[in-house]
């Protein structure tokens, strides 16, 4: 049996998920109303979490010697400069801040990236072995990669009147078709994702363990009074 | 209007009327459709049944709440499959997140499951949870080379590191053996890979929603990746391996139902534009 406090949880998760599913509808106040208390709730909470961080560091590594407190005081002073964004007069200082970021951020991944998410790229396809034993499709999938990969390189390296001849015409069309074939694939995953964002919220909504079967009651009473009112305003709306 | 015209123009309203309909009906009243196990939930409980003993194994939170509905039931049996074995196997379990969201994430898992009471594992023994590293791949990096620098104090119990026995051995990337990303964006796999795989050469397996699957299925394919989950209808057979049916398999039936939607939905766009363009050749 759920406590006061979890009940007064439970209805609040119930209206705010059924006030964002009513953008389904259209606009409304109870999306609007959603939509800005999410905002200011996940800001709230990177605040809170960062400020946490930033006492640990302070209370646990930073405070222990002068020089360490020296250090952390720069840090912060270049993070309080994000906040000269919102200052006209001060934005250049808002600059060093992000270039501190872009150029650490920039180092730290031309680190590995060549060798990561190029040349171990690279490697494997080099590698592929066209004929798996005992495994037909995976052969032909390993053929596919080979003939289709190279194809689609080759499609933005060849522009203009290249394509138009043989042999990249046909090449052309095989990447045009490994191209689709992709975006198809990304697409039938989008909305796999979309479902199943859907269905976790309507496990939620109808209370299926180890979700609180209370949530279920209040979503039959929530959607009625959502339904009801945005009924009811295009009705008015309609009248005047 | 042709009744042509009309199955092409489908007002929205009834679109997502009928995804309520084709949804919410499967989850009251179960149609028990055929799973059958597929090769990315296989690997990736032989994976984990595979991972040798005494190995350190971090558990990265690095999604959102946004992102529970797909992640959180493969999170729950990627954990209940840890903690199953971690005394037999004598694992130890360190739990982090790249997302400030991830502790909150776990904090839910928590609520559902109490380690100590149901697989007699020893907080700060045998697993630790030390929370969010910010600074995303920066952060990676820093924690790779320094963890204790990085996280001076757990999360669960606010306790410095140096009281905790597991973390005792546990200092860089390089006392770590097992990196399991459970992820919807980033920092996510490429910065793992950056980070953790290439200049450490830690393995790492990831879950992901469903949409990141065709960014990251040449990094399984190379062999950079171990293992990757792949989105709910993974998790729903990764549940049924483990014989714990939980969440993503009481909504496998919503999944079939709701794609059967969509496909009835292209084939009858397609079929009117088709129709109605053949009317107008002629």
């Amino acid at each position: 049996m759920a406590t006061m406090w979890e009940l007064i949880g439970i209805w609040t998760a119930v209206f705010f998920t059924l006030a964002i599913y009513s953008f389904l509808y259209g606009e409304n106040p109870w999306f609007r109303l959603a939509e800005h208390i999410y905002a200011g709730v996940s800001v709230g909470y990177a605040v809170a979490f960062n400020l946490d961080y930033l006492r640990d560091q302070w209370v646990n590594k930073w405070s222990l010697s002068g020089t360490l407190m020296l250090l952390y005081l720069i840090a912060l002073f270049f993070g309080i400069l994000w906040y000269a964004r919102f200052s006209k007069q001060y934005f250049f200082a808002y600059r060093w801040t992000l270039a501190i970021i872009v150029g650490t951020g920039i180092g730290m991944a031309l680190r590995t990236v060549i060798f990561t998410q190029f040349l171990n790229q690279i490697i494997a396809q080099a590698r592929l072995s066209l004929w798996v034993s005992g495994d037909l499709l995976q052969s032909f999938s390993n053929t596919m990669i080979a003939l289709m990969v190279p194809s689609v390189l080759l499609y933005f390296w060849f522009t203009g009147p290249a394509r138009d001849r043989p042999p990249m015409s046909y090449i052309e069309k095989l990447a045009r078709y490994t191209m689709m074939a992709g975006f198809g694939a990304a697409y039938g995953y989008t909305v796999l994702t979309r479902y199943s964002l859907f269905i976790g919220r309507s496990q939620f909504l109808l209370g299926i363990t180890p979700n609180p079967p209370e949530a279920r009651m209040a979503f039959y009473v929530i959607a009625a009074v959502i339904l009801i009112t945005l009924f009811a305003k295009d009705h008015l709306f309609k009248k005047s | 209007m042709s009744i042509l015209d009309k199955m092409q123009r489908i007002d929205r309203r009834y679109i997502y009327l009928a995804a309520w309909i084709f949804v919410l009906f499967p989850l009251l009243n179960p149609l028990g459709l055929p799973v059958p196990i597929g090769r990315e939930s296989r690997t990736w409980y032989n994976y984990i049944e595979a991972i040798p003993d005494d190995s350190v194994i971090i558990v990265s939170m690095d999604y959102g709440v946004s992102g529970m509905p797909e992640l959180y039931p493969m999170t729950v049996a990627t954990m209940h499959h840890l903690w199953d074995n971690c005394l037999t196997r004598n694992w130890k379990i360190v739990v982090l997140a790249f997302w400030n969201q991830g502790p909150l994430v776990f904090d839910t898992l928590l609520t559902q499951i109490d380690p100590a009471e149901r697989y007699n594992v020893v907080y700060g023994e045998h697993w630790v949870e030390l929370g969010w590293v910010p600074g995303s791949e920066t952060g990676m990096a820093a924690l790779a080379t320094d963890m204790w620098g990085q996280t001076p104090r757990d999360y669960l119990e606010d306790r410095p590191l140096a009281d905790l026995p597991i973390m005792a051995d546990i200092r860089t990337a390089e006392d770590v053996d097992l990196v399991i990303s459970i992820e919807t964006g980033t920092p996510g796999l490429p910065e793992w890979l950056r980070q953790w795989n290439d200049p450490f050469g830690v393995p790492f397996i990831v879950g992901c929603i469903g949409v990141s699957v065709p960014g990251m299925a040449p990094y399984l394919a190379s062999g950079q990746l171990s293992a990757l989950m792949p989105g709910l209808t993974a998790s729903g057979e990764y549940e049924l391996l483990l014989n714990r049916p939980g969440l993503a398999v009481a909504g496998l039936d919503a999944v079939s139902m709701s794609h059967l939607l969509v496909v009835l939905l292209v084939l009858i766009g397609n079929v009117a534009y088709f129709a109605s363009r053949g009317k107008e050749v002629r």
